[in-house]
């Protein structure tokens, strides 16, 4: 029987519609798929069923009755659990205190921390989610942590439970682990809707998939009845992937190195261990593999934000290892981070004042320790054509741009340095399908001109398509390097989840 | 007009003057509810603050009392403009101040060459002193926030054991310091008014250019929208830190030496804190968000309005404390707004 | 000259000089707690000196003193209340902003209530009287420090003890907890983020009330213009290196006190108070040096 239903769902944030018209079923028992490309709709059609959100249009249904979520509570008292991308947990906490938060056992005036703890047990047991209930949340891993969001829910006995890309931050076996609990919960009656965009999960664990596309629900398929095209030519609409134009690579010198760099995290662990690489002018170089596996600690030793504890990084030849990041760039560095709003621009500054960073001490912008205002608008007006930027003019605040428009800032910024090396991390991220076009041009464009580009993206499809060479990082260490030729899909996949014996 | 006022006031600040009006408008109405509770006449007591600061015989007063609050505004202005914020205005005031009462008398050579080099080594007291919270927050992570306020007790508590024993005028019986030479003194312009205003003008002019034209103010300017921003654009954040810091000190070293050997002619305990000009300074600043024109303009009308207060409290009674009582009312009228403040 | 330092008397001026930055320090603690950084400990507490000793005044009673000293420090605070959360400002600009507003307008109403400027001490205002416990005399330290105390130095030590329970142990202090940690994690389950977070300025704000009536009621019962002289800046140091834990900070606060105190004492020896006076600050500085060197060096 059909236990949550989406029916119509319409919703807008300004101009973009993030929903338009999507339904979806999904029955008790079951573990439901809920597949699309990043901005199909996925995550909004979520918070609308979680109650964070409430459509425009459309309703809700639960076992067939009309439900409306004025907020999250009151989806949860209906029974529904969620677990987030991002978790909502408290680090200085213990477990036990994070589960039964907002929903705590008391005795008098007090919470009763044995019946507390005591329950928490029960469930870790009964749905064999391992946890210690006094550990303290900010001492534990990300997988550990997610079962504490799983154990949340259960704890307000949630039937329906979502989860929004669980497995973007487990290494392998804890994902097999997750597989195995959400099929439990399944036989139990519970319903589970898994939000993901990896068909290779989809296909192992799911009973049903529905798809989204660009706001709309596209089809809903049963697992068994279907095949990896199938599933993908619904998703993107086409039956290839991200495909990039480019010639033939000519690399020349090295002109990034990082040599066996080390950095280890206060408990010893050792999150990036002994990497070696080397990014030559006039090729691009992509680094795959599962957030969280020493990528971001890797860019932050070759930026200058983070010293390595062992190891050297060069640029153009010289040694920066422990040199700042206004060094690197002053040797050739320019950078794209992964963050375009905390880090990669200021809000509340003007275009033309974000598209002068970098560039402020030197002409034709300075002059001595002077600066040149027009010639800052010049330059800004320059770059905004060139990269046609839709902004109102140079003197608009960057704030209040889309995030394709604000990408393109922090590009045209970081681009026309034209510093021999570039490390784009996450590029594309959230951008639609025609500023994620541009920049792929740009980056192309770039290595063409005989610079080095090292691109980190989560997305591999991007990789495959722009890299020269692949790089896979996994715990902390370099698998592989293949070239381009060599690198599909099903080798890099295996590679991202740590089986190098089988990719051969 | 539109370049002129494009370097003169950068777009977004020009929108923060109606929310500066109706903050100011709002304290008028606020204030005026109080004064009534006090058994007093509003209009009368607004119209003596206008009179009072604005009218041609008292300008120059008015003008005066600017010199030492326009001075303490920028010194709390600079650090704001990066999102950094100086509590410590007072001890570094005083630290200048006596500085500068002592150098013409310790140091050998004529009189100007004992001012000028007052007023130099006051701005490097202060400015070593501001520095040293810069560097606690940069070596040893202690919030600059905190420290430089507290730093400011011990540097009072020195300054007032100094003039009060060892380097007293023993010839009054008042805890201050020797009179500094009349040679020494700054140059009376007219009336109140002495080379001090003309300089602390100068440092007015130098700080909008600078914050305008020098790159040096542009990563400030950026620092203060977003800090990660210019780290990750290279800029030297912790060198900034202490650069910038200093030179706020500096100025407020500076204004201490101004204050006396420009009018007081003696370091006074107490004399150089009991007017408030950090505070009111501090509120100018807060007020323009960092901003230096913003800052002179707000520091000027608090001026014109702390003058005015003594003409009211003369001729209607009404304390003048008050005048600080509204400049407190339009900062928080402002913070609520969203206008005002940044993760600081 | 050690043994002339730690004299019985020592402890007592300690633990009164420890009363109202402790009750202080645990306001700012709530307020930690809920994720309002507040600044304005010293305004606060100089609202509350000044109420109290209009209240005394006009009620002829401490306890009327210390109504009026609750009561307007509370109402003081919803500029905190509501100014941090439903308006969005910027919790230190509101905090400066309340500090200033507090010494003008204290200032102001001493004149027009009053008509005096500077201080104001009158035969007509009751203060805090002590309590005296004769059994507790003999003991040595801790007796000699609470043999003859006002009532609230001991509600100050109660309250504390009572906050840390309501903290750990009650499910308000759970979610309180939380909503200073992640207050969109405490929101998505359940927890009315902006109603905790006024409460507990408000419950902060009574703290800081009964603080300034400590102030100006507790030894000699008098009013001095900025008389909380930087004691709020050091309660929010105790805020700080006690971590939001209000027994941490209360132990920030003794170590302050018995630097005053000594200060204090110093004086009768012989040193000038201007510079004895500065022995808290000085102390606070090197605290805060010291620990966040200590917590550099664990971190590395």
């Amino acid at each position: 029987m059909v236990e949550i239903a989406a029916v119509g769902i319409v919703k807008r944030y300004g101009g973009l519609v993030a929903n338009n018209g999507v339904s979806l079923q999904a029955e008790r028992g079951e573990i439901h798929g809920v597949m699309g490309e990043n901005g199909a709709g996925k995550t909004t059609l979520m918070s609308i069923l979680f109650g964070l959100q409430e459509p425009d249009a459309g309703e809700i249904r639960l076992r067939d009755a009309p439900v409306r979520f004025r907020s999250p509570i009151e989806a949860m008292r209906a029974g529904l659990g969620m677990v987030h991308q991002s978790f909502k947990l408290f680090g200085s906490l213990t477990v036990w205190e994070n589960i039964v938060y907002g929903a705590e056992p008391r005795r008098g005036p007090f919470v009763d921390r044995g019946a507390a703890r005591e329950r928490v047990a029960e469930l870790a047991e009964r749905h064999r989610l391992a946890v210690d209930p006094d550990a303290r949340v900010r001492d534990l891993s990300v997988g550990v942590r997610q079962r504490i969001e799983i154990l949340k829910a259960l704890h307000r006995d949630a039937r329906i439970l979502i989860l929004d890309e669980p497995t973007a931050v487990l290494t392998p076996p804890e994902r097999d682990a997750l597989f195995a609990v959400l099929k439990s919960l399944a036989s139990d009656g519970r319903t589970v809707l898994f939000v993901t965009h990896k068909l290779h999960e989809v296909t192992a664990i799911t009973d049903r998939i529905t798809i989204l596309r660009d706001g709309r629900t596209v089809v809903s398929l049963r697992t068994a009845d279907t095949d990896a095209g199938e599933i993908v030519r619904a998703m993107t609409g086409r039956n290839i992937n991200v495909t990039v134009e480019k010639r033939q690579a000519q690399p020349g010198e090295a002109l990034l190195k990082s040599v066996d760099v080390t950095i280890a995290s206060p408990s010893g662990k050792r999150v990036v261990d002994g990497v070696s690489l080397t990014v030559r002018s006039g090729e691009i170089v992509g680094i795959a593999g599962v957030a969280g596996n020493g990528q971001s600690e890797l860019v932050e030793a070759l930026v200058g934000l983070r010293t390595p504890d062992s190891g050297r990084v060069e640029i153009c030849g010289r040694d920066v290892t422990g040199a700042d990041v206004a060094t690197r760039r002053t040797a050739g560095l320019a950078y794209i981070p992964e963050d375009r709003a905390a880090v990669g621009s200021a809000s509340g500054a003007t275009a033309a004042d974000n598209l002068a960073m970098g560039f402020h001490r030197t002409a034709p912008l300075a002059s001595g320790p002077f600066v040149d205002p027009s010639a800052f608008a010049e330059r800004a007006r320059a770059l905004i054509r060139r990269f046609a930027i839709r902004i109102a003019s140079e003197r608009a605040d960057v704030g209040t741009l889309s995030g394709g428009n604000l990408q393109k800032i922090v590009a045209a910024r970081e681009l026309s340095h034209e510093a021999p090396v570039l490390i784009a991390e996450q590029p594309t991220r959230g951008l639609d399908v025609g500023a994620t076009e541009y920049i792929h041009e740009q980056l192309v464009a770039e290595r063409d001109n005989g610079r080095a580009v090292l691109l980190v993206s989560a997305e591999l499809s991007e990789i495959l398509a722009l890299s020269d060479r692949v790089l896979v990082m996994f715990e902390g260490r370099v698998l592989a390097d293949l070239p381009q030729e060599r690198a599909d899909e099903q080798s890099i996949g295996l590679l991202m989840a740590g089986r190098e014996a089988e990719a051969g | 007009m539109s370049r002129f006022s494009g370097t003169l006031l950068l777009g977004r600040e020009r929108l923060r003057v109606r929310a500066v009006a109706l903050a100011v408008g709002f304290a008028a109405l606020a204030g005026a509810a109080l004064i009534l509770a006090s058994g007093y006449d509003p209009l009368s007591a607004y119209a003596e603050i206008a009179r009072g600061s604005l009218s041609l015989a008292a300008l120059p007063d008015t003008l005066n009392w600017a010199t030492p609050l326009v001075g303490m505004a920028l010194a709390a202005a600079i650090p704001l403009r990066g999102g950094m914020v100086n509590l410590g205005g007072d001890g570094q005031l005083v630290i200048g101040g006596l500085i500068g009462a002592l150098a013409p008398l310790f140091l050998p050579g004529a009189g100007a060459f004992g001012a000028a080099a007052g007023l130099i080594l006051a701005g490097f007291g202060g400015g070593l002193y501001a520095a040293l919270a810069a560097w606690g927050e940069v070596r040893h992570g202690v919030p600059m926030l905190i420290s430089s306020l507290l730093l400011s007790y011990p540097a009072i508590g020195v300054t007032s054991y100094f003039a009060r024993f060892p380097l007293r005028d023993v010839s009054t019986g008042l805890p201050q310091t020797l009179m500094v030479p009349s040679d020494a003194r700054l140059h009376v312009l007219s009336g109140p008014l002495n080379v001090g205003s003309v300089l602390i003008a100068t440092i007015a002019l130098v700080v909008v250019f600078a914050d305008r034209r020098t790159s040096g103010g542009y990563e400030l300017r950026m620092r203060g929208k977003n800090a990660r921003f210019a780290g990750y654009g290279g800029v030297r954040l912790g060198r900034q830190a202490v650069w910038t810091m200093s030179c706020s000190g500096a100025i407020a070293g500076l204004v201490g030496a101004i204050i006396v050997l420009g009018s007081q002619f003696r370091f006074i305990d107490g004399a150089l804190v009991t007017p408030a000009y950090t505070w009111s300074g501090l509120m100018a600043a807060l007020l323009a968000n960092g901003e230096p024109v913003g800052t002179i303009a707000a520091a000027l009308f608090f001026a014109a309005l702390q003058t005015g207060g003594f003409a009211m409290q003369r001729e209607t009674s009404v304390p003048r404390v008050l005048t600080l009582v509204l400049q407190a009312i339009v900062i928080l009228f402002l913070a609520m707004r969203r206008g005002l403040g940044r993760r600081m | 000259m050690i043994q002339s330092l730690f004299t019985p008397f020592l402890f007592q001026s300690a633990a009164q000089a420890i009363t109202p930055i402790l009750l202080a320090a645990v306001a700012g603690v709530i307020c930690g707690r809920a994720g309002v950084f507040n600044l304005a400990l010293e305004g606060q507490m100089l609202v509350g000196a000044f109420a109290a000793i209009v209240g005394s005044y006009f009620g002829h009673s401490a306890f009327a003193g210390v109504a009026a000293a609750m009561v307007s420090a509370t109402v003081f605070s919803l500029i905190l209340g509501y100014g941090a959360t439903i308006f969005r400002g910027d919790p230190v600009v509101i905090g400066i902003g309340m500090n200033l507003l507090a010494s003008g307008l204290t200032a102001y109403l001493l004149r027009v209530i009053f008509g005096v400027s500077g201080t104001f001490s009158d035969p007509g205002v009751v203060g805090l009287g002590r309590i005296t416990i004769a059994g507790l005399a003999g003991v040595p330290l801790l007796g000699w420090a609470f043999a003859r105390q006002s009532a609230v130095t001991w509600a100050a030590w109660a309250l504390t003890a009572l906050i840390s329970v309501v903290q750990f142990r009650t499910p308000v202090g759970l979610r309180l907890r939380g909503v200073g940690e992640q207050p969109e994690a405490a929101s998505t389950l359940g927890i009315d983020v902006v109603r905790y977070r006024i409460v507990a300025v408000l419950v902060a704000g009574a703290l800081t009330g009964l603080a300034g009536a400590q102030l100006s009621l507790g030894a000699v019962s008098v009013f001095a213009e900025d008389m909380s002289a930087g004691r709020g800046w050091i309660a929010v140091v105790a805020v700080m290196l006690g971590r939001n834990n209000p027994l941490y900070a209360a132990a920030a606060c003794v170590l302050f006190g018995f630097a005053d105190a000594i200060g204090v004492n110093l004086q009768s020896h012989g040193l000038p108070n201007q510079l004895t006076d500065m022995a808290p600050y000085v102390v606070t500085l090197l605290a805060l040096v010291i620990t966040h060197r200590r917590r550099i060096i664990g971190a590395a």
